[in-house]
């Protein structure tokens, strides 16, 4: 087959796939949600609810779009769709099986992380454009928040990278199988540095302790104050799939992929990911929210300090450690 | 951390031209329609970055003219209206208003009225700090968050006490219960167990609250020295209630100048020292144990007898009120409830003056805000649990 | 209830520019009608709505919001902020002051949207309706679309509310306009069916009990004193009458505070916070017009005002101190300011709502009306029932 429909056709399936898993996780999340403050969640659309995510969307679509006096059209326009393209585009190298990935990049990594560290523009670009000032308060935590946590991302991405010798996920992947996961062995390195991870991603895709940006109890909406129907709708799905994507992803570099008893496979990838995605859920329904500048304390304080430590261990570990 | 008492005066009428020469601030319209403004209060926050330099509250979004009201209405048609005011705790409106006119007519309230009165003060305590609790930490945690999970809790509980209300009463709030000289319905048969049944389950949920907001690492991390208001300031702006008790002031109505049948138990007042929005959430949790404490302790004692005094439940509509003048404070939810009748002989008030706790509760934003951040401007105003049913009347 | 489905075609159907493209497209208008379906249920099944809450009935919104009704089920959700939401529920009194904002909302919000006023407040003013303060209705200024009584309603009825709105939004997209009959079997209930408790457990004995006493005695048993501070009280009260009299004031009348001239009273304040009453309690101006006076009719009374000030000393034991200034029209106070911080909203009420000037105070702007209110409500010659100016 010509690479080039292959790639297409892969990229079909793969965004396709990322947005439906999405339609499931905001399901997911608001039956979740419900269970755990003693109501239901949705009941009444589609069988359990299900259907609920699908009439939002068909709702969203025929919201009027408003643009607010004196904002500017193009950066206001130009937002949410960056947003939806960053948070899917980081979907193309996260491998779903043997052999299935949308792009099976040497550099896969530093392309996730690049593309994660671009999530930030929309959002300032949003909260800049909007003419807003609860909008504005809110890209500037975003810009102060994204800023700092991108260290610590970055640096707990590099201890599975130099425990494998490779940036293409799919071989840290395939290291990883049959059990020799890095959480598991060397778990002293692999434990602390997928915590970080997990830290990193709540405030990178700005979930609860970390959701300064948003903070609707001060910020009204924080950046998509001023969104409505589909640009909401984007912002709303980005978010969601960022989430999703991240959890992918610490399932790919810690927790082996698409590994798993009775021979790899998608489902292994789905598990886990929606494991690490209920973690992300169950933490932001339980805990408040921390003011910018203890968030930045945490960070800077404890999480780049750890980081830089694991990072050299990892590398200690490759030197002179024992056979992997 | 080591928490201190700091005595900070901040002039809350000097221009903003002093405070910022070169007039740099961004001017942030807060409310009167925001999620954390705990109903319609706004206030123009000026801010250098995140922090907030000067604040202008502004009230009267809900004034609802309810003093005019009230001088239009003759006295028996009061409490309906009064009930609307703090439309958190509406028994206690009912409770000072009534109060005021039974010490105007010289009326004896029967023991077993104030002792129901009392009980369902306390149940209303519970209530409104269970409703406070959840708002709080909603403020913190946000509509989308953990926040929203304690939330809902707690209106899981407040739940158990409305339906007790409804039991007596009929109506799920605004009661009407009270009248001049006792009240309107008696406790129905098997009450009392109905209580002591819904107490237990909110008395063992408690430390889960407590686990979700007081013992938790973000929750003191966002409190602690937030919002410090110091004694003798409070007591100057006529800040009362929980806040007042948590600047380290121990001043109760219930114990120091007691009503209802508060002379008959004994009230254990909880007191802070820190002033901080921590302390004052301790505090009103504290209330909590003890206003369950203390309805425990009361519901099986009700005295036997009449629920009303002078009068029969079939109430005329008019009464008139010898000339005079009344103050009557009683201590609800949210500090002291005052009410100021001024009484011409006729069947009409001429004068009816409400104090709210709450309003002089808010008088103390621009003391304690200046310095904090937008997010800590949101804390400190749901730790003062202004209600602006009230604040504004 | 009954709902009468006729075919309105007055124009006043919604209709999406989409649903209007896509039936002027040649080959297309075939797919319009199981696509309008489609776009219909998602409209119908996920109304999220912004909270208009000003008062009592914005708590009760919370509660349906909450575990015992839980509008998350029928897909709703509370949006902060007006550009996501699709349906208004006006929870609450809304004030002259506060419509402005109410309107701004409401035109912030995007197309199609929808309104529910919810609670007697906002569908007619309530018992507020006359006064000058309060706009009966919002759909005096609001298009609204479904009406949930009561004072406030409960979360079910409330629940009951969103589901009328979901069968309007049907109807509307149809083209269709709904016509309610009243349902005389809704109409015939005017009591509840069960008798109340507090009605089921009184017995005949104990009414009878209870007029007996009334004809009788009021006295129950003996209880100790209610601190009930009447400047009747006040005038016995030794401790106080010590306190007042060293500080100038000599007569005591039952029927009001001592009154105290108008140049000696920052003094006395003074001096009563030097002596333990450190907390303000409130300030309470009141008007009187000519023949009115603290006895009732009095035809040798000018027009007046009087100030009461009162001040609490703190912890047990605590009393109240009550002193009154009376000043003719016109004339004005010493601001309490200086000596109680408090004293700067409660004379800024007082100047707002009855008129007495406040001299020297650091910001006299009104607290409750908005600044361009002229008038003094609370003033006697001021007519209760007298609306405000555009819902006169």
């Amino acid at each position: 087959m010509n690479v080039h429909v292959r790639s297409l056709v892969l990229a079909v399936v793969v965004v396709s796939t990322v947005l439906a898993l999405t339609t499931f996780a905001i399901w997911f999340e608001r039956k979740f949600a419900g269970r755990m403050q003693s109501r239901l969640g949705p009941t009444r659309v589609g069988p359990v609810g299900l259907l609920q995510p699908v009439a939002d969307a068909f709702k969203l679509m025929q919201k009027e779009s408003i643009r607010p006096a004196n904002a500017d059209w193009a950066l206001f326009n130009l937002a949410p769709l960056l947003a939806a393209v960053c948070a899917l585009g980081a979907a193309a190298v996260v491998p779903l099986a043997p052999g299935l990935a949308a792009a099976d990049v040497d550099l896969g990594v530093l392309f996730v992380l690049a593309i994660g560290a671009v999530t930030v523009l929309p959002v300032f670009i949003a909260g800049w454009s909007s003419n807003n000032k609860f909008a504005l308060l809110g890209g500037m935590r975003a810009i102060a928040q994204s800023i700092s946590y991108e260290v610590p991302l970055l640096l707990a991405a590099l201890v599975p990278i130099i425990l494998s010798g490779s940036m293409n996920l799919s071989e840290i992947v395939r290291q990883q199988a049959e059990g020799h996961w890095i959480a598991v062995w060397p778990f002293f390195l692999g434990i602390p540095a997928f915590a970080i991870f997990l830290l990193a991603m709540l405030a990178e895709s700005n979930r609860i302790p970390f959701d300064i940006p948003e903070a609707e109890s001060e910020l009204v909406a924080g950046v998509t104050t001023e969104y409505t129907g589909m640009k909401f709708a984007l912002f709303y799905l980005a978010e969601y799939a960022h989430t999703l994507i991240a959890s992918a992803l610490g399932a790919a570099l810690f927790l082996g992929g698409w590994d798993g008893p009775f021979g790899p496979g998608l489902h292994w990838l789905l598990l886990k990911t929606f494991v690490l995605f209920g973690s992300v859920y169950w933490v932001r329904w339980t805990l408040l929210r921390f003011r910018s500048d203890q968030l930045l304390r945490i960070c800077w304080t404890w999480l780049v300090p750890a980081g830089v430590v694991l990072v050299m261990g990892a590398g200690a570990w490759v030197a002179w450690g024992p056979l992997p | 951390m080591q928490v201190q008492t700091i005595t900070r005066r901040v002039d809350p009428h000097l221009a903003i031209d002093l405070y910022d020469p070169e007039a740099e601030l961004l001017l942030l319209h807060f409310g009167p329609q925001h999620p954390s403004t705990h109903g319609v209060f706004r206030m123009d926050l000026y801010l250098d970055g995140e922090i907030v330099v000067k604040v202008v509250p502004y009230v009267g979004y809900l004034h609802r003219a309810v003093e005019k009201l009230c001088e239009k209405l003759t006295y028996a048609q009061i409490t309906p209206v009064v009930d609307k005011n703090d439309y958190v705790a509406p028994m206690t409106n009912e409770q000072a208003i009534n109060m005021a006119f039974e010490a105007l007519l010289g009326i004896e309230v029967p023991r077993r009225a104030r002792w129901i009165r009392t009980i369902f003060a306390e149940m209303q305590r519970i209530a409104s700090h269970l409703l406070w609790l959840g708002t709080f930490a909603l403020d913190m945690g946000g509509a989308l968050g953990g926040g929203s999970t304690v939330f809902l809790h707690c209106f899981r509980e407040r739940e158990l006490i409305l339906d007790l209300f409804e039991d007596v009463t009929g109506a799920r709030f605004h009661y009407n219960t009270h009248t001049v000289g006792g009240n309107r319905h008696d406790i129905p048969a098997g009450w009392s167990a109905k209580v002591k049944a819904a107490l237990d389950v909110i008395a063992s949920r408690l430390p889960e609250y407590a686990s979700m907001t007081l013992e938790n690492r973000i929750f003191i991390e966002r409190t602690r020295g937030v919002g410090i208001l110091d004694g003798e300031l409070a007591l100057e702006l006529g800040v009362t209630g929980p806040i007042l008790r948590a600047s380290g002031v121990d001043h109760d109505l219930r114990r120091d100048a007691p009503f209802h049948a508060y002379d008959e138990v004994k009230v254990n007042v909880v007191t802070r020292s820190a002033g901080d929005c921590l302390a004052r959430a301790q505090v009103r949790l504290g209330e909590i144990e003890e206003s369950i404490r203390l309805v425990r302790a009361m519901i099986d004692g009700i005295p036997e007898g009449i629920i009303n005094a002078g009068r029969p439940i079939k109430q005329p509509a008019q009464f008139k009120i010898p000339a005079g003048q009344v103050y009557v404070g009683i201590e609800t939810p949210r500090g002291e409830l005052g009410t100021y009748v001024i009484a011409d002989g006729t069947a009409n008030a001429h004068r009816l003056k409400i104090r709210p706790p709450s309003l002089h509760a808010l008088s103390a934003l621009p003391h304690i805000l200046p310095g904090a951040t937008v997010s800590d401007a949101v804390v400190i105003l749901g730790s003062l649990d202004p209600i602006m049913g009230e604040a504004d009347r | 209830m009954a709902v009468t489905r006729r075919t309105v075609d007055d124009g006043s159907a919604f209709e999406h520019p989409l649903y209007k493209t896509l039936l002027n497209t040649p080959g297309l208008s075939v797919s319009v009608a199981p696509l309008d379906d489609l776009l219909t249920w998602g409209l119908t099944n996920s109304l999220w709505v912004f909270p208009m809450a000003t008062s009592c009935c914005g708590i009760e919104l919370m509660a349906a919001a909450a575990g015992r009704v839980d509008l998350d089920r029928m897909g709703t959700i509370v949006r902060g902020t007006p550009r996501q939401a699709d349906v208004m529920v006006v929870a609450g009194t809304i004030t002259v002051k506060m419509a402005p904002r109410v309107k701004l909302l409401w035109d912030q919000m995007p197309e199609p949207k929808w309104c529910i006023a919810m609670g007697s407040c906002a569908i007619s003013g309530d018992f507020y309706r006359e006064l000058y303060s309060v706009v009966p209705g919002v759909d005096t200024f609001l298009p609204v679309d479904v009406y949930v009584p009561g004072c406030p309603p409960n979360p079910e009825a409330l629940m009951h509310g969103l589901l009328r709105l979901q069968e309007k939004v049907q109807l509307q997209r149809q083209g269709q306009k709904v016509v309610r009959d009243p349902n005389p079997a809704l109409l015939a209930i005017t009591k509840p069916s069960v008798p109340r408790l507090c009605d089921a457990d009184r017995t005949a004995e104990m009414d009878a009990a209870q007029e007996e006493s009334a004809a009788t005695s009021t006295a129950s048993e003996p209880r100790a004193p209610l601190h009930f501070d009447t400047p009747a009280a006040q005038a016995v009260d030794p401790d106080l009458q010590r306190l007042f009299a060293e500080n100038g004031v000599k007569d005591f009348p039952r029927e009001g505070p001592a009154l105290v001239p108008a140049a000696q009273h920052l003094a006395l304040a003074r001096k009563l916070k030097a002596q333990g009453f450190r907390q303000l309690v409130s300030i309470v101006a009141s008007h009187w017009p000519a023949g009115r006076g603290r006895k009732g009719a009095d035809a040798e009374e000018p027009e007046h005002f009087e100030v009461a000030y009162l001040v609490r000393s703190v912890g047990s034991g605590t009393r109240v101190a009550t002193w009154a200034v009376r000043l003719a029209p016109g004339e004005s106070i010493a601001s309490l300011v200086p000596v109680y911080a408090g004293a700067d909203w409660q004379e800024r009420e007082q100047y707002d709502l009855v008129g007495v000037p406040f001299a020297d105070h650091p910001d006299l702007r009104r607290l409750m009306m908005a600044e361009n209110y002229s008038g003094h409500p609370l003033r006697r010659d001021f007519a209760a029932d007298t609306a405000a100016a555009p819902w006169r």
